[in-house]
Protein backbone atom coordinates (compact mmCIF):
# COMPACT_ATOMS: atom_id res chain seq x y z
CA UNK A 1 0.00 0.00 0.00
CA UNK A 2 0.90 3.52 -0.44
CA UNK A 3 2.21 5.25 2.39
CA UNK A 4 0.08 8.63 2.96
CA UNK A 5 2.74 11.21 4.10
CA UNK A 6 0.25 13.98 4.33
CA UNK A 7 -0.34 13.01 7.53
CA UNK A 8 2.73 15.37 8.45
CA UNK A 9 0.53 18.13 6.57
CA UNK A 10 -0.22 19.70 9.56
CA UNK A 11 3.04 19.42 11.48
CA UNK A 12 4.81 20.84 9.07
CA UNK A 13 2.84 24.12 8.30
CA UNK A 14 2.72 24.83 12.23
CA UNK A 15 6.50 24.34 12.41
CA UNK A 16 6.96 26.93 9.25
CA UNK A 17 4.86 29.23 11.25
CA UNK A 18 6.84 28.85 14.18
CA UNK A 19 10.05 29.12 12.42
CA UNK A 20 9.12 33.08 11.44
CA UNK A 21 9.43 33.46 15.32
CA UNK A 22 13.24 32.56 15.57
CA UNK A 23 15.96 35.42 16.29
CA UNK A 24 17.01 36.43 12.88
CA UNK A 25 20.63 37.87 12.22
CA UNK A 26 19.36 41.52 12.51
CA UNK A 27 18.16 40.43 16.41
CA UNK A 28 21.27 38.80 17.17
CA UNK A 29 23.61 41.70 15.39
CA UNK A 30 21.75 44.37 17.37
CA UNK A 31 22.45 41.96 20.39
CA UNK A 32 26.28 42.10 20.20
CA UNK A 33 26.16 45.71 19.31
CA UNK A 34 24.32 46.75 22.62
CA UNK A 35 26.23 48.27 25.08
CA UNK A 36 26.45 46.20 27.97
CA UNK A 37 24.10 42.64 29.04
CA UNK A 38 21.30 44.59 30.05
CA UNK A 39 20.81 46.51 26.60
CA UNK A 40 21.44 42.89 24.93
CA UNK A 41 18.50 41.34 27.25
CA UNK A 42 16.21 44.33 26.45
CA UNK A 43 17.19 42.94 22.33
CA UNK A 44 16.01 39.63 23.62
CA UNK A 45 12.77 40.96 25.58
CA UNK A 46 11.40 41.81 22.06
CA UNK A 47 11.67 38.40 20.91
CA UNK A 48 9.50 35.12 21.50
CA UNK A 49 11.51 35.11 24.59
CA UNK A 50 9.58 38.15 26.54
CA UNK A 51 7.09 36.59 28.67
CA UNK A 52 9.99 34.41 30.33
CA UNK A 53 12.18 37.45 30.68
CA UNK A 54 9.38 39.28 32.37
CA UNK A 55 8.94 36.77 34.88
CA UNK A 56 12.62 36.29 35.95
CA UNK A 57 13.93 38.37 38.96
CA UNK A 58 17.79 38.10 38.38
CA UNK A 59 18.27 39.01 34.80
CA UNK A 60 21.49 36.83 34.91
CA UNK A 61 19.92 34.13 35.36
CA UNK A 62 18.80 33.82 31.89
CA UNK A 63 19.98 30.09 31.50
CA UNK A 64 16.54 28.65 33.25
CA UNK A 65 14.62 30.84 30.36
CA UNK A 66 16.80 28.80 27.66
CA UNK A 67 16.52 25.90 29.56
CA UNK A 68 12.28 26.25 29.61
CA UNK A 69 12.12 27.20 25.99
CA UNK A 70 14.10 24.04 25.03
CA UNK A 71 11.98 21.41 26.92
CA UNK A 72 8.28 23.90 25.41
CA UNK A 73 9.80 23.41 21.71
CA UNK A 74 10.56 19.82 22.07
CA UNK A 75 7.42 19.21 23.94
CA UNK A 76 5.51 20.94 21.21
CA UNK A 77 7.21 19.38 18.42
CA UNK A 78 7.01 15.64 19.92
CA UNK A 79 2.99 16.90 20.75
CA UNK A 80 2.29 17.62 17.12
CA UNK A 81 4.56 14.92 15.22
CA UNK A 82 2.61 12.45 13.52
CA UNK A 83 5.21 10.11 14.25
CA UNK A 84 6.07 10.45 17.69
CA UNK A 85 8.51 7.70 17.42
CA UNK A 86 10.97 9.42 15.31
CA UNK A 87 11.03 12.66 17.54
CA UNK A 88 11.15 10.87 20.79
CA UNK A 89 14.24 9.20 20.08
CA UNK A 90 15.83 12.40 19.78
CA UNK A 91 15.32 12.72 23.47
CA UNK A 92 18.19 10.34 23.82
CA UNK A 93 20.29 13.02 23.28
CA UNK A 94 19.24 15.20 26.50
CA UNK A 95 19.38 12.22 28.47
CA UNK A 96 22.95 11.45 27.75
CA UNK A 97 23.35 14.69 27.80
CA UNK A 98 22.20 14.87 31.48
CA UNK A 99 24.41 12.06 32.63
CA UNK A 100 27.61 13.19 30.84
CA UNK A 101 26.74 16.29 33.25
CA UNK A 102 25.89 14.41 36.40
CA UNK A 103 28.60 11.99 36.08
CA UNK A 104 31.58 14.66 35.80
CA UNK A 105 30.21 16.87 38.60
CA UNK A 106 30.09 13.58 40.71
CA UNK A 107 34.03 12.67 39.99
CA UNK A 108 34.96 16.44 40.45
CA UNK A 109 32.94 16.95 43.51
CA UNK A 110 31.12 20.19 41.80
CA UNK A 111 27.81 20.61 41.51
CA UNK A 112 26.58 21.56 37.73
CA UNK A 113 24.05 23.93 36.12
CA UNK A 114 24.54 22.97 32.42
CA UNK A 115 21.55 20.15 32.69
CA UNK A 116 18.87 20.81 30.79
CA UNK A 117 15.27 19.64 31.73
CA UNK A 118 14.01 17.97 28.15
CA UNK A 119 14.73 13.86 27.83
CA UNK A 120 12.64 11.25 28.19
CA UNK A 121 13.77 10.51 32.19
CA UNK A 122 13.47 12.61 34.66
CA UNK A 123 15.97 14.59 35.93
CA UNK A 124 15.23 13.92 39.47
CA UNK A 125 15.69 10.02 38.62
CA UNK A 126 19.07 10.45 36.56
CA UNK A 127 20.35 12.55 39.79
CA UNK A 128 19.40 9.90 42.18
CA UNK A 129 20.24 7.40 40.17
CA UNK A 130 24.15 8.79 39.83
CA UNK A 131 24.55 10.10 43.45
CA UNK A 132 23.41 6.39 44.43
CA UNK A 133 25.04 4.53 41.84
CA UNK A 134 21.61 2.81 41.40
CA UNK A 135 21.04 2.26 37.73
CA UNK A 136 17.83 -0.08 37.71
CA UNK A 137 15.69 1.83 36.01
CA UNK A 138 17.88 2.76 33.02
CA UNK A 139 17.44 1.05 30.10
CA UNK A 140 19.66 -2.10 29.61
CA UNK A 141 22.44 -0.28 27.61
CA UNK A 142 22.59 2.76 29.15
CA UNK A 143 23.05 0.78 32.43
CA UNK A 144 25.50 -1.29 31.39
CA UNK A 145 27.79 1.78 30.27
CA UNK A 146 26.45 3.66 33.48
CA UNK A 147 28.32 0.83 35.76
CA UNK A 148 31.49 0.46 33.26
CA UNK A 149 31.80 4.17 34.08
CA UNK A 150 31.84 3.98 37.28
CA UNK A 151 34.78 1.13 37.18
CA UNK A 152 36.41 2.90 34.64
CA UNK A 153 36.67 5.89 36.22
CA UNK A 154 38.04 4.11 39.40
CA UNK A 155 40.94 2.64 36.79
CA UNK A 156 41.56 6.03 34.69
CA UNK A 157 40.49 8.71 36.50
CA UNK A 158 40.14 10.78 33.28
CA UNK A 159 36.54 12.45 32.98
CA UNK A 160 36.71 12.23 29.28
CA UNK A 161 36.36 8.36 29.44
CA UNK A 162 32.45 9.09 30.12
CA UNK A 163 31.94 10.68 26.70
CA UNK A 164 33.25 8.50 25.13
CA UNK A 165 31.21 5.30 26.52
CA UNK A 166 27.70 7.46 26.81
CA UNK A 167 28.33 8.79 22.87
CA UNK A 168 28.97 4.94 22.31
CA UNK A 169 25.53 4.05 23.95
CA UNK A 170 23.84 7.25 22.20
CA UNK A 171 25.00 6.75 18.64
CA UNK A 172 24.61 2.50 18.75
CA UNK A 173 20.77 3.76 19.92
CA UNK A 174 20.02 6.49 17.31
CA UNK A 175 21.20 4.48 14.25
CA UNK A 176 19.05 1.30 15.70
CA UNK A 177 15.96 3.29 16.05
CA UNK A 178 16.69 5.47 12.84
CA UNK A 179 16.85 1.67 10.77
CA UNK A 180 13.83 0.41 12.91
CA UNK A 181 11.93 3.29 11.52
CA UNK A 182 13.28 2.88 8.23
CA UNK A 183 14.00 6.94 8.23
CA UNK A 184 17.18 7.46 5.82
CA UNK A 185 17.20 11.44 6.98
CA UNK A 186 17.62 10.95 10.17
CA UNK A 187 20.23 8.03 9.54
CA UNK A 188 21.88 10.68 7.29
CA UNK A 189 21.98 13.21 10.20
CA UNK A 190 23.39 9.96 12.31
CA UNK A 191 26.10 9.03 10.13
CA UNK A 192 27.28 12.61 10.01
CA UNK A 193 27.00 13.32 13.53
CA UNK A 194 28.99 10.20 14.38
CA UNK A 195 31.64 11.31 11.44
CA UNK A 196 31.86 14.27 13.93
CA UNK A 197 32.27 13.13 16.83
CA UNK A 198 35.13 10.56 15.52
CA UNK A 199 37.15 13.17 13.64
CA UNK A 200 37.10 15.20 17.05
CA UNK A 201 37.74 12.02 19.24
CA UNK A 202 40.65 11.25 16.54
CA UNK A 203 42.29 14.76 17.49
CA UNK A 204 41.66 14.54 21.39
CA UNK A 205 43.22 11.09 21.25
CA UNK A 206 46.16 12.19 19.57
CA UNK A 207 46.37 15.53 21.70
CA UNK A 208 46.60 13.39 24.76
CA UNK A 209 49.15 11.00 23.51
CA UNK A 210 47.16 7.75 24.04
CA UNK A 211 47.98 4.70 21.39
CA UNK A 212 45.95 3.10 18.83
CA UNK A 213 44.31 0.15 20.40
CA UNK A 214 41.97 3.25 22.90
CA UNK A 215 41.47 4.87 19.92
CA UNK A 216 40.24 1.58 18.89
CA UNK A 217 37.68 1.24 21.32
CA UNK A 218 36.26 4.34 21.57
CA UNK A 219 35.57 5.44 17.66
CA UNK A 220 31.84 5.33 17.01
CA UNK A 221 30.94 2.48 14.17
CA UNK A 222 28.63 2.96 11.68
CA UNK A 223 30.10 6.51 10.36
CA UNK A 224 30.63 6.80 6.73
CA UNK A 225 34.45 7.25 7.70
CA UNK A 226 35.70 3.93 8.51
CA UNK A 227 37.18 3.08 11.97
CA UNK A 228 40.38 1.63 9.85
CA UNK A 229 41.23 4.69 8.57
CA UNK A 230 40.91 7.00 11.04
CA UNK A 231 42.99 4.74 13.71
CA UNK A 232 45.44 4.58 10.84
CA UNK A 233 45.93 8.70 11.18
CA UNK A 234 46.93 8.19 14.73
CA UNK A 235 50.35 8.63 14.17
CA UNK A 236 50.32 10.85 10.99
CA UNK A 237 50.70 14.29 11.31
CA UNK A 238 47.86 16.20 10.89
CA UNK A 239 48.72 17.30 7.27
CA UNK A 240 48.05 13.66 5.92
CA UNK A 241 44.42 13.24 7.46
CA UNK A 242 43.58 17.28 5.89
CA UNK A 243 44.73 15.30 2.62
CA UNK A 244 43.40 12.21 3.42
CA UNK A 245 39.81 13.84 3.60
CA UNK A 246 40.63 16.35 0.91
CA UNK A 247 37.96 15.34 -1.25
CA UNK A 248 35.57 14.18 1.23
CA UNK A 249 32.39 16.39 2.45
CA UNK A 250 34.72 17.31 5.28
CA UNK A 251 37.58 18.97 3.49
CA UNK A 252 37.11 22.45 4.96
CA UNK A 253 35.54 22.10 8.36
CA UNK A 254 38.97 20.05 8.79
CA UNK A 255 41.51 22.00 7.00
CA UNK A 256 40.31 24.88 8.97
CA UNK A 257 39.26 23.63 11.62
CA UNK A 258 41.64 20.88 12.58
CA UNK A 259 44.15 23.24 11.73
CA UNK A 260 43.29 25.61 14.41
CA UNK A 261 42.81 22.68 16.99
CA UNK A 262 46.30 21.48 16.67
CA UNK A 263 47.97 24.82 16.31
CA UNK A 264 46.42 27.24 18.70
CA UNK A 265 44.95 24.43 20.77
CA UNK A 266 41.01 25.59 20.41
CA UNK A 267 38.46 23.50 19.67
CA UNK A 268 36.18 26.02 19.42
CA UNK A 269 36.50 26.71 15.67
CA UNK A 270 35.63 22.99 14.79
CA UNK A 271 33.09 22.76 17.19
CA UNK A 272 31.48 26.09 15.17
CA UNK A 273 32.32 24.46 12.18
CA UNK A 274 30.84 21.17 12.89
CA UNK A 275 27.36 22.60 13.92
CA UNK A 276 27.08 24.71 10.81
CA UNK A 277 27.87 21.51 8.81
CA UNK A 278 24.67 19.92 10.23
CA UNK A 279 22.82 22.99 10.08
CA UNK A 280 23.81 22.60 6.03
CA UNK A 281 22.11 19.30 5.62
CA UNK A 282 18.98 20.03 7.65
CA UNK A 283 18.69 22.74 5.41
CA UNK A 284 18.51 20.13 2.36
CA UNK A 285 15.27 19.07 4.01
CA UNK A 286 13.93 22.42 4.95
CA UNK A 287 10.99 22.49 2.39
CA UNK A 288 9.90 18.75 2.28
CA UNK A 289 6.26 19.68 2.21
CA UNK A 290 5.37 15.91 3.84
CA UNK A 291 7.56 14.77 6.02
CA UNK A 292 9.69 14.24 9.51
CA UNK A 293 12.58 16.87 8.24
CA UNK A 294 11.53 20.09 8.67
CA UNK A 295 10.24 19.03 12.60
CA UNK A 296 13.83 18.27 13.36
CA UNK A 297 15.28 21.29 11.21
CA UNK A 298 13.28 23.16 13.29
CA UNK A 299 14.48 21.38 16.74
CA UNK A 300 18.15 21.78 15.68
CA UNK A 301 17.09 25.51 14.79
CA UNK A 302 16.18 26.33 18.30
CA UNK A 303 19.08 24.66 19.84
CA UNK A 304 21.32 26.36 17.90
CA UNK A 305 19.56 29.34 18.62
CA UNK A 306 19.14 28.86 21.94
CA UNK A 307 23.50 27.92 21.86
CA UNK A 308 23.99 31.97 19.71
CA UNK A 309 21.92 33.35 22.86
CA UNK A 310 24.15 31.83 25.44
CA UNK A 311 27.35 33.15 23.12
CA UNK A 312 26.25 36.52 23.00
CA UNK A 313 24.90 37.23 27.30
CA UNK A 314 28.09 35.24 28.06
CA UNK A 315 29.89 37.10 26.10
CA UNK A 316 28.41 40.40 26.48
CA UNK A 317 28.33 39.43 30.75
CA UNK A 318 32.84 38.89 30.11
CA UNK A 319 32.87 42.14 28.09
CA UNK A 320 34.17 40.65 25.67
CA UNK A 321 34.61 42.42 22.31
CA UNK A 322 31.48 41.98 19.54
CA UNK A 323 34.31 40.68 16.70
CA UNK A 324 35.62 37.89 19.16
CA UNK A 325 31.33 37.12 19.69
CA UNK A 326 31.01 37.45 16.23
CA UNK A 327 33.16 34.64 15.42
CA UNK A 328 31.76 32.44 17.93
CA UNK A 329 28.09 32.45 16.24
CA UNK A 330 26.68 29.34 14.83
CA UNK A 331 24.72 29.84 11.37
CA UNK A 332 21.30 30.45 11.40
CA UNK A 333 18.91 27.60 9.65
CA UNK A 334 16.63 30.39 8.83
CA UNK B 1 -32.78 0.13 -23.97
CA UNK B 2 -29.71 -1.80 -22.45
CA UNK B 3 -27.40 1.18 -23.18
CA UNK B 4 -28.84 3.63 -20.40
CA UNK B 5 -27.01 1.59 -17.53
CA UNK B 6 -23.99 1.66 -19.51
CA UNK B 7 -24.10 5.52 -19.58
CA UNK B 8 -24.92 6.09 -15.99
CA UNK B 9 -21.75 4.23 -14.86
CA UNK B 10 -20.55 7.12 -16.82
CA UNK B 11 -21.96 9.46 -14.59
CA UNK B 12 -21.25 7.14 -11.88
CA UNK B 13 -17.65 7.73 -12.44
CA UNK B 14 -17.09 11.53 -13.93
CA UNK B 15 -19.02 12.73 -10.57
CA UNK B 16 -17.34 10.10 -8.44
CA UNK B 17 -13.78 10.05 -9.10
CA UNK B 18 -13.48 13.69 -9.99
CA UNK B 19 -15.62 14.45 -6.40
CA UNK B 20 -12.88 12.06 -4.72
CA UNK B 21 -10.07 13.68 -5.86
CA UNK B 22 -11.51 17.57 -5.12
CA UNK B 23 -12.36 16.08 -1.33
CA UNK B 24 -8.87 14.41 -0.74
CA UNK B 25 -7.07 17.51 -2.27
CA UNK B 26 -9.21 19.59 -0.07
CA UNK B 27 -8.79 17.11 2.73
CA UNK B 28 -4.50 17.56 2.47
CA UNK B 29 -4.98 21.46 2.04
CA UNK B 30 -6.97 21.74 4.77
CA UNK B 31 -4.52 19.73 7.49
CA UNK B 32 -1.72 21.71 6.64
CA UNK B 33 -4.01 24.97 6.58
CA UNK B 34 -5.09 24.00 10.54
CA UNK B 35 -1.02 23.78 11.61
CA UNK B 36 -1.04 27.23 9.72
CA UNK B 37 -3.70 28.80 11.84
CA UNK B 38 -3.15 26.90 15.13
CA UNK B 39 -0.08 29.43 14.68
CA UNK B 40 -1.12 32.54 13.07
CA UNK B 41 -5.10 32.88 12.90
CA UNK B 42 -4.99 35.91 11.42
CA UNK B 43 -4.32 33.60 7.67
CA UNK B 44 -7.70 32.43 7.71
CA UNK B 45 -8.78 34.17 5.14
CA UNK B 46 -5.65 33.47 2.88
CA UNK B 47 -5.89 29.63 4.03
CA UNK B 48 -9.70 29.58 3.01
CA UNK B 49 -8.77 30.77 -0.39
CA UNK B 50 -6.42 28.28 -0.95
CA UNK B 51 -8.31 25.37 0.13
CA UNK B 52 -11.21 26.02 -2.01
CA UNK B 53 -8.78 25.27 -5.33
CA UNK B 54 -8.88 21.63 -5.35
CA UNK B 55 -12.65 21.66 -5.46
CA UNK B 56 -12.78 22.94 -9.11
CA UNK B 57 -12.29 18.85 -10.13
CA UNK B 58 -15.66 18.26 -8.64
CA UNK B 59 -17.59 21.07 -10.01
CA UNK B 60 -16.41 19.79 -13.25
CA UNK B 61 -16.87 16.28 -13.01
CA UNK B 62 -20.74 17.14 -11.69
CA UNK B 63 -21.16 19.17 -15.02
CA UNK B 64 -19.83 16.45 -17.70
CA UNK B 65 -22.24 13.72 -15.43
CA UNK B 66 -24.91 16.37 -15.63
CA UNK B 67 -24.50 17.14 -19.52
CA UNK B 68 -24.64 12.82 -19.82
CA UNK B 69 -28.37 12.87 -17.52
CA UNK B 70 -29.65 15.56 -19.62
CA UNK B 71 -28.73 13.78 -23.06
CA UNK B 72 -30.40 10.42 -21.82
CA UNK B 73 -32.94 12.02 -20.41
CA UNK B 74 -32.58 11.07 -16.68
CA UNK B 75 -33.20 15.04 -15.82
CA UNK B 76 -36.20 15.94 -18.23
CA UNK B 77 -39.36 14.08 -19.29
CA UNK B 78 -38.43 10.22 -19.83
CA UNK B 79 -35.47 8.48 -20.78
CA UNK B 80 -33.84 8.26 -24.29
CA UNK B 81 -33.26 5.10 -25.82
CA UNK B 82 -29.88 3.73 -26.17
CA UNK B 83 -27.97 0.88 -27.83
CA UNK B 84 -25.86 -0.48 -25.87
CA UNK B 85 -22.84 0.86 -28.51
CA UNK B 86 -24.38 4.70 -27.26
CA UNK B 87 -24.47 3.63 -23.72
CA UNK B 88 -20.61 2.83 -24.12
CA UNK B 89 -20.21 6.14 -26.35
CA UNK B 90 -21.39 8.07 -23.07
CA UNK B 91 -19.00 5.69 -20.65
CA UNK B 92 -16.37 6.65 -22.73
CA UNK B 93 -16.67 10.02 -23.00
CA UNK B 94 -16.71 10.41 -19.06
CA UNK B 95 -13.36 8.67 -18.76
CA UNK B 96 -11.08 11.91 -19.44
CA UNK B 97 -12.43 13.68 -16.46
CA UNK B 98 -12.84 10.84 -13.94
CA UNK B 99 -9.44 10.28 -14.15
CA UNK B 100 -7.99 13.49 -14.27
CA UNK B 101 -9.75 15.31 -11.58
CA UNK B 102 -9.17 12.19 -9.68
CA UNK B 103 -5.65 12.88 -10.06
CA UNK B 104 -5.28 16.18 -10.31
CA UNK B 105 -7.70 17.28 -7.10
CA UNK B 106 -5.02 15.18 -5.14
CA UNK B 107 -1.54 16.80 -6.88
CA UNK B 108 -3.30 20.12 -6.60
CA UNK B 109 -3.78 19.53 -2.91
CA UNK B 110 0.00 18.90 -2.06
CA UNK B 111 0.83 21.91 -4.39
CA UNK B 112 -1.25 24.01 -2.20
CA UNK B 113 -0.16 22.67 1.23
CA UNK B 114 3.42 23.29 0.61
CA UNK B 115 1.70 27.09 -0.75
CA UNK B 116 0.17 27.21 2.95
CA UNK B 117 4.29 26.77 4.35
CA UNK B 118 4.89 29.22 1.93
CA UNK B 119 2.10 31.53 2.99
CA UNK B 120 2.99 30.73 6.37
CA UNK B 121 6.31 32.87 5.60
CA UNK B 122 6.05 34.72 3.60
CA UNK B 123 2.31 35.84 3.12
CA UNK B 124 2.79 38.28 0.20
CA UNK B 125 3.48 35.41 -1.57
CA UNK B 126 0.27 34.14 -1.94
CA UNK B 127 -0.25 35.00 -5.55
CA UNK B 128 2.60 32.72 -6.80
CA UNK B 129 1.74 29.61 -4.40
CA UNK B 130 -1.53 29.82 -6.60
CA UNK B 131 -0.21 29.96 -10.03
CA UNK B 132 2.10 26.39 -9.39
CA UNK B 133 -1.60 25.35 -8.08
CA UNK B 134 -3.53 26.70 -11.35
CA UNK B 135 -0.50 24.75 -13.65
CA UNK B 136 -2.31 21.65 -12.23
CA UNK B 137 -5.57 22.72 -12.78
CA UNK B 138 -5.12 23.38 -16.41
CA UNK B 139 -5.13 19.48 -17.21
CA UNK B 140 -8.55 19.05 -14.93
CA UNK B 141 -9.58 21.46 -17.73
CA UNK B 142 -8.26 19.69 -20.69
CA UNK B 143 -10.30 16.54 -19.40
CA UNK B 144 -13.25 18.40 -19.19
CA UNK B 145 -12.61 19.66 -22.60
CA UNK B 146 -12.62 16.43 -24.11
CA UNK B 147 -15.46 15.00 -21.91
CA UNK B 148 -17.62 17.83 -23.60
CA UNK B 149 -15.92 17.43 -27.46
CA UNK B 150 -17.05 13.98 -26.74
CA UNK B 151 -20.54 14.35 -25.37
CA UNK B 152 -21.24 16.79 -28.39
CA UNK B 153 -20.13 14.12 -31.01
CA UNK B 154 -22.55 11.24 -29.85
CA UNK B 155 -26.05 10.93 -31.70
CA UNK B 156 -29.06 9.67 -29.67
Amino acid sequence: MLIDDTIYGYAVARVKAMETRLLDQGHFERMINSSNTDEALKVLSETAYSAALAELEDAYNFEAVLGDELSYTFNTVLNISPVPELIEMLALRYDIHNLKVLFKAKFLGVKSDLLIPVGSMELSKLEYAVSEDNYLFLPGKLRRSANSINEDFMLNRDPQIIDLILDQVLYEQLMASAREHDSQFLEGLFVRQIDLSNLKTLIRIKRMGLNRDFLTRVLLPNGSLSVHRLTAMIDEPVESLISMLAISDYADLVSEGVREWSEKGSASLLEKLSDNFITAYLKEGKWVPFGIEPLVGYLWAKELEIKNIRIVLVGKINKLPAESIRERMRDVYI
Amino acid sequence: MEGIAIAMLGVALAVGLAGSGSAIGIGIVGQSACGLISEDPDKFGQTLLLQALPGTQGIYGLLAGFLIMQDIGIVGEELVELTVWQGYAFLMAALPIAIAGFSSGIYQGRVLASSINLIAKRPEEMGKGIVYAVMVETYAVFALLATILMLFGIDV
